[in-house]
């Protein structure tokens, strides 16, 4: 089940350009592109003669040549050309969607076009931000796109799949998480107070002692989920918002639902120290990465078993908490969206 | 015959959200609500859950997992899944020190 009336990363802004590019999102074929003067693409990947993926042709300036009997489609996704015939039939169309490109990243809207506002766009503005250092990636996941949301509400896995990277005992022992909502909301908050740093902040903040460590993860649906991360030497006041002498980073989640059963993983880090030095960059960003193929290997081992037995029972534990309240929301916007869709006539 | 413990400290509470305490293995929760304090058990009737990690919200505890809602002053369950009420214990509060009243078995 998708939520199709909100926007979706569709890919990094360097993955688009002259050579097509495709990609199935919502359970739909898509091409993406870019026109001779810069401007991102996104038509549906399926020629309208013969279903061939337009994305095995080639551009020929401004349009999209089909790589099967050379039909040609401009932006809009009209045909403009029929070889071998000078009229062109009014049905040779394929579905174009609007495309933004922001943060880095290429937003597109798969719903109906006349809700497609910009302003909707979830704020990642730390992946360009002058001032952080940022840098993305993207993951291929076989796994349905609320595994890897549950995944990233719940911070109890941490000192479990993450023991070695980004997680630690102290996670779990001298923590409390407080959850909060809101209409099409969910926080997940938690405080380690005065504990050792975990690996990774050592490696990055320099710490000698113990520290006061938040991570704080912010839900908007369907699928955005950023983080706020980071530590301050113990006492120094960051409960109360006063953050100073220690190290924040911002880890900025987007996924796109493939199919049912798969997913684009759009993932992000920012941080606020040494933000001019791609080492570093590349240090917090290649941590980061290694936690996340343990979460995969996670999501993917998730997937096998609900393809086996789909929908068996569960245990929900008192950690689910923030998981729950972001798939009760979830729930409300499906049925809202299918309650606006336009109904199919019955016959 | 009532056994009163000592569980927490006035300055433990806050107003949005509940305290967890254990008394003797039984998990109790503590609430104030408008300058009341009140203790109910704390693991939902329909679920194993922790209560005092859900919601507070008008007087009523909501549980985290799976949504029913409890009257915090009487432990009545006013929304499904739950049917049963809470258990309530009696409060008394000593200058700072909170105390429940828990039956003797």
């Amino acid at each position: 089940m998708f939520l199709r009336n909100s926007w979706y990363v569709a890919a990094s802004g360097h993955e688009a350009g002259r050579k097509p590019l495709r990609r199935v999102i919502l359970g739909e074929p898509v091409v993406l592109f870019r026109t001779e003067d810069g401007t991102p693409v996104a038509l549906e990947d399926r020629c309208a003669h013969r279903h061939l993926p337009l994305s095995m042709g080639k551009l020929i300036g401004d349009t999209l040549q089909c790589h099967y009997h050379g039909l040609r489609y401009d932006r809009t996704g009209a045909c403009v050309r029929v070889p071998g015939q000078d009229l062109i039939p009014p049905s040779a169309r394929v579905r174009s969607y609007p495309l933004v490109e922001r943060y880095r990243w290429l937003w597109i809207w798969m719903g109906d076009p006349a809700l497609a506002d910009p302003g909707r766009i979830t704020d990642y503005h730390w992946l360009d931000d002058p001032s952080w250092g940022a840098a993305s990636e993207y993951l291929h996941v076989k796994a349905n796109w609320q595994l890897i949301v549950d995944n990233l509400l719940d911070l109890t896995h941490l000192a479990f799949v993450h023991e070695t990277t980004i997680g630690n005992s102290a996670l779990v022992e001298h923590a409390s998480v407080k959850v909060q909502r809101a209409h099409d909301n969910v926080a997940v908050t938690r405080w380690i107070i005065d504990q050792p740093p975990p690996p990774t902040f050592v490696k990055v903040g320099g710490f000698t002692g113990n520290v006061d460590r938040w991570q704080i993860i912010d839900f908007v649906p369907p699928a955005f989920l950023r983080l706020d991360v980071g530590a301050t030497p113990t006492g120094t006041g960051a409960p109360e918002g006063h953050r100073v002498g220690g190290i924040s980073m911002r880890n900025l989640n987007a996924i796109t639902p493939e199919t049912e059963t798969t997913s684009h993983y759009f993932w992000g880090q920012a941080h606020d120290f040494d933000i001019h030095n791609p080492h570093t960059t590349e240090k917090v960003v290649a941590q980061i990465r290694t936690a996340f193929l343990e979460d995969v290997a996670v999501f993917e081992a998730q997937q096998v078993n609900l393809d086996l037995v789909p929908n068996p029972p569960q245990t929900d534990i008192n950690a689910d908490t923030g998981v729950i309240q972001a798939r009760r929301i979830l729930d409300r916007l499906h049925q809202e969206e299918a309650a606006a869709a336009p109904r199919v006539a019955a016959e | 015959m009532t056994t009163w413990h000592r569980v927490a400290s006035a300055s433990d509470l806050r107003d949005d959200e509940g305290f967890p305490v254990d008394v003797d293995g039984a998990a109790i929760a503590l609430y104030r609500i408008n300058g009341a304090i009140h203790a109910i058990d704390d693991v939902c009737t329909h679920e194993f859950a922790v209560l005092s990690q859900g919601f507070v919200q008008a007087g009523t505890i909501e549980c985290p997992l799976h949504a029913a809602q409890f009257d915090i002053a009487t432990g009545e369950c006013l929304s499904g899944p739950a049917a049963q009420d809470l258990r309530t214990y009696p409060v008394r509060q000593e200058g700072d020190d909170i105390y429940v009243g828990v039956p003797e078995a």
